[in-house]
């Protein structure tokens, strides 16, 4: 296995607003090893999502460079990234964002489908269910859990594949403390069980002291 | 494809995928129904009308024919058959009738049967192929009467007597003659020379009739038709249609324009839903995508889901349409027959094409859009659409509203008119329902109502207006179509319209008719009926060959109906000079014929009438209606200026109940001839009605297509909907409240599409009833009323059943989800 799992290289990231370009990143560089649990925190507006979807390759910087996998994302378009995330890469959202029409277990089964995995998905699925504690509710429609059961859901999701990386988006951010600490405690564990590397954006400085490191973003520079 | 398959099936539980498949399968229904009937109609109606002519070509003369054509009909595998028919004298007893002989060979009719009873009140029954023996006669049953004989009589006819053996009810090329004078008796041609009757100053009519394949049928017409002789013409499918068969093409008219509306209708409704489906695939296609799903995958997964509704919805359609077709035709089966033909096949091609082409004009830039989705977004909060040119999505829906109705008419130019027309009123409804909402933004304003100026500003609310005035509007249209039009159209066939008209009435029994009438209050009005034939125009020489026009040259062939009176005929409308004023000379003639032989005001005409001259100047033209059962004429002259010609009269007249008059005037008037024309006007009344529940049929799918298009809005607005009342709720709202916000706002909203759709309705309708269907303008303002009522109700009860849901959860889970 690659020992390091992220790199970036003097990461910049401008939009044009009112017919001038507005820095939301800049030169940010970092490496992130292979199992390694990194926090990203800062104010709202600080580009902490803008850097974790660069990180992740769900888009492109405007200059400096992200390798992925130790694969240089530049020069690669939005199919071939997603090639390289198939599979190797989970996710996990502050509004869960599972899809309502599918039941829990449909949901977790969904990365499963994209690739080419073999195998019996069904049952991959209730085993990553019975992990975060749902095989009760594996027929249930999102609308029918609570909220912390929906991320449990999503975590679920995320790690069925055993992914390489876990993107994490203010996993806590839309739950209560009790319901926040618990899905905290699932997120560590399932990362220790399976060597995940965690890269995780937070508001929460508590969350955030559980990883091994820790960035801080002020207005788009690392501080 | 497992997969693909699955995913579809998820979809399923979308409320967003199922209305579309239920939009598309409106569409496809109500397309496949309407051509599979229609296509049935068509092809019942070329059969008829080769049953009309009791061939597939009909060779006629006023001399024997040529031997060589069967000859040559024989030797190329033609069926044929003879028939010679002349106008003779009939005896039994003391007793005297016209008849119209009619001597056929055997074979005879080629196409359609002959229908016969063994009595006059007998139940009639198929000849099957079965002709009148040696020695013996048919008749109809008017000859049975005149005669006062019963079946089994000695009739004379010539030289010969004859046995009358059955009733004749049916032949079937009687109808390509529908003023006979006389009674038709059919006779075995072998026993028409003995009767010595037919003679070279005979007037009878030889016709040679012909059947086989159409193709042989066209060769062989192509070969006969440079040898014919002058006295020689050629009668084929193309002569002109019976008024049964015109109705026929009317309710096809009527039915094509409701499946168009419920297809435009439906059309709006997949617009609708596509556009929530994608709003509601949006995350799911960005997490996925943030997964690793390529976009070849999501276009590959959301194509076969939308491809797979359509086959789906193509299927059911076809089905329902076949099912809702059958109910169609017998509806109309007392008027296409029983034994209408199959249908072709090419609807159930339409139906799938319909299916394809709505999917893929009005759902596939929606699905594009996804799969251009970033998946950056997921982690930006609010979800936006992605970016797409609208003149991509524009050009879009035109083409494939375009090909849509190219599909429904065949007509490229008509396909056009219909397109523009429908952007021009599609136009016309959001200027007119943004005009109207900003009316009552003012209107509210100044009585204080809060939510209503908010209501004249949202571009959701001027949508839902327009989307819920279109959908009534075809309602309306159609019902008023339906309704109103038919009976307009019902209405110039009043039910004292003429049931008998009395022809060869000879100018010394007009007194005493009119008293004979008078005495039993009846009305009559007399009209002198010359037979003449064209000869000269402007002093030139007028020939059949000079028109290509087959009808200009059978009216020049034939001798024209004139007539010479004083007042102008109801029926008819005056559309260029005066009618004539007293004292004053001239000739009226019938708009189609000035048209035809191309002449008119000013033009001098001269006829031939039974070899004397008569010329004078067009100074009228007409527009006769001939389905009026009035007394109608080609030419009218000054009264006066025809008095010395050879000369008949003729009237009709409303007997109703006192149609045993008839025999007692036959009695008393020998030679005058009563011809029934009630059973035609009670068949044609009948067919209008029947034509009408057919459209009604249709109609039905029209309301369907409408309460689609009206809950896909709604459910488009959902969302936005949810969030509203959470935020009103959680600012204190009560339900009380709530309920009556939204019952005030959609019962205006639907008001105001109801006049409008009323508005529009009546235009369009009375454009329809103009250019269409020749009816006059007619302003009935209950479209506008009713519509204002049904729009409140309708639309009031919709979104209040639509949101009702949302008013019983609490605001905090409106939020969260």
């Amino acid at each position: 296995m690659n020992k390091i799992a992220i790199q970036t290289n003097d990461l910049v990231k401008t939009i044009p607003q009112a017919g001038r370009e507005l820095h939301i990143l800049r030169g940010i560089s970092l490496t992130i090893d292979s199992g390694e649990s990194v926090a990203i925190t800062g104010l709202s507006g600080s580009g902490k999502s803008t850097l974790l979807g660069l990180l992740a390759g769900l888009d492109l910087p405007s200059s400096g460079s992200v390798k992925l996998f130790g694969q240089p994302l530049d020069g690669l378009d939005e199919d071939q990234r997603a090639a390289l995330r198939l599979g190797r890469v989970g996710f996990v959202f502050q509004s869960f964002h599972l899809l309502e029409n599918l039941t829990a277990l449909e949901n977790v089964m969904l990365p499963l489908e994209l690739g080419t995995q073999t195998g019996d998905r069904t049952a991959l699925a209730t085993q990553a269910l019975q992990q975060v504690g749902l095989a009760e509710r594996m027929g249930h429609f999102p609308n029918q859990l609570s909220g912390g059961e929906q991320q449990r859901v999503a975590l679920a999701r995320a790690f069925v594949t055993r992914p390489q990386i876990l993107f994490a988006d203010e996993p806590t951010g839309n739950l209560d403390r009790t319901t926040g600490h618990e899905i905290t405690e699932l997120l560590f564990a399932l990362q220790e069980q399976f060597h995940t590397t965690l890269v995780l954006v937070t508001h929460d400085e508590t969350l955030a002291a559980r990883c091994q490191t820790h960035y801080r973003l002020v207005e788009g520079a690392l501080a | 494809m497992n997969l693909l398959f699955k995913h579809w099936q998820q979809r399923w539980r979308m409320p967003e995928l199922r209305l579309l498949l239920l939009a598309l399968i409106v569409s496809v229904t109500v397309v496949t129904a309407v051509g599979f009937f229609t296509s049935r109609v068509e092809n019942a109606m070329q059969a008829q009308a080769r049953q009309l002519l009791g061939g597939d070509l009909v060779l006629t003369s006023a001399r024997p024919l040529d031997a060589a054509y069967v000859q040559r009909a024989k030797t190329v595998g033609l069926e044929t058959a003879e028939t010679v028919s002349f106008p003779s004298m009939a005896s039994a007893g003391d007793k005297l009738q016209l008849a119209q002989l009619k001597a056929v060979s055997s074979g005879y009719p080629l196409r359609g049967d002959l229908k016969t009873a063994p009595a006059p009140d007998a139940p009639e029954v198929a000849s099957n192929g079965q002709l009148p023996a040696k020695g013996e006669i048919w008749a109809e049953a008017r000859l049975f009467a005149e005669l006062a004989v019963q079946p089994g009589a000695s009739v004379t006819l010539g030289r010969s007597t004859f046995t009358l053996t059955r009733v004749l009810t049916q032949e079937p090329d009687r109808s390509s003659n529908l003023f006979q004078l006389a009674p038709v008796v059919l006779m075995n041609l072998d026993d028409l020379k003995a009767t010595e009757l037919l003679s070279p100053a005979s007037r009878a009519r030889f016709n040679q009739l012909f059947a086989g394949k159409a193709a042989v049928i066209k060769t062989f017409q192509q070969a006969l038709e440079p040898q014919l002789k002058p006295t020689e013409r050629i009668r084929t499918l193309e002569d002109d249609l019976s008024s049964v068969q015109q109705t026929l093409q009317r309710s096809g008219r009527f039915l094509g324009l409701a499946a168009l509306l419920s297809v435009v209708l439906a059309g709006a409704a997949v617009v609708l839903t596509s556009a929530s489906l994608m709003r509601r695939e949006l995350p799911a296609v960005a997490v996925l995508k943030a997964m690793g799903m390529s976009r070849r995958q999501v276009l590959f997964d959301h194509a076969f889901s939308l491809l797979l509704t359509a086959l789906l919805a193509a299927v059911i359609g076809v089905l329902l349409g076949l099912v809702l077709q059958f109910a169609l035709a017998e509806w109309l089966s007392r008027f296409v027959g029983k034994d209408l033909p199959a249908p072709s096949l090419m609807p159930i091609v339409t139906g799938v094409l319909t299916a394809v082409v709505l999917l893929l004009g009005f759902a596939l830039p929606q699905l594009l859009r996804l799969v251009n989705t970033s998946p950056m977004q997921i982690l930006q909060g609010a979800l936006q659409r992605p970016q797409q040119s609208l003149w991509w999505v524009v050009g879009c829906l035109l083409l494939a509203v375009f090909g849509l109705l190219w599909l429904q008419s065949r007509d490229l130019p008509l396909a056009g008119m219909l397109l523009l027309g429908l952007l021009a009123g599609t136009g016309l409804f959001w200027l007119l329902a943004s005009g109207a909402l900003r009316l009552v933004q003012a209107f509210g304003k100044r009585i204080g109502a809060g939510w209503i100026p908010a209501l004249g500003r949202s571009r959701r609310a001027v949508l839902l207006v327009v989307v819920f005035a279109t959908g009534l509007f075809a309602l309306l249209l159609l019902t008023t179509v339906r309704t109103d039009l038919l009976d307009r159209w019902a209405e110039t066939l009043p039910a004292d319209a003429p049931d008998h008209f009395l022809i060869n009435i000879q100018p010394a029994e007009a007194e005493p008719l009119t008293r004979f009438f008078d005495a039993h209050a009846v009305k009559l009005n007399l009209y002198p009926m010359i037979r003449g034939r064209l000869v000269e125009v402007n002093d030139k020489p007028v020939k059949p060959d000079d028109y290509e026009n087959q009808r200009a040259q059978n009216l020049l062939e034939r001798e024209f109906n004139l007539s010479s009176f004083a007042e102008f005929p109801a029926s008819n409308a005056l559309l260029e000079g005066k009618w004539f004023a007293k004292g004053e000379k001239g000739l009226s003639i019938e708009q189609g014929i000035g048209e035809m032989l191309r002449f008119g005001i000013g033009d001098k005409l001269t006829f031939d009438i039974a070899g004397q001259r008569f010329s004078d100047t067009v100074t009228s033209v007409r527009e006769v209606r001939w389905d009026s059962m009035q007394p109608n004429f080609f030419v009218i002259a000054a009264p006066g200026s025809v008095t010395d010609m050879p000369q008949t009269l003729i009237t009709s007249i409303h007997l109703g109940d006192k149609k045993p008059l008839i025999t007692e005037m036959i009695h008393q008037f020998p030679s005058v001839t009563a011809i029934d024309v009630g059973v035609i006007l009670t068949q044609v009344r009948s067919l209008v009605t029947q034509a009408g529940l057919a459209v009604q049929g249709i109609f039905v799918f029209t309301l369907i297509a409408g309460v689609v298009v009206l809950i896909a809005a709604l459910q488009s607005q959902k969302a936005e909907r949810r969030r509203e009342i959470a935020i009103l709720k959680s600012l204190g709202a009560g339900r009380a409240l709530l309920r009556q916000r939204i019952w005030g706002e959609f019962l205006l909203l639907g008001a105001l599409a109801g006049v409008l759709a009323g508005l529009l309705a009546l235009t369009a309708g009375n454009l329809l009833a103009y250019y269409l269907f020749d009816l006059d303008i007619n302003l009935n303002l209950w479209p506008l009323l009713v519509s204002s009522v049904i729009g409140s109700v309708l639309v009031g009860i919709a979104g209040y059943w639509n949101l009702r849901g949302l008013l019983t959860v609490l605001p905090l889970s409106l939020l969260k989800s």
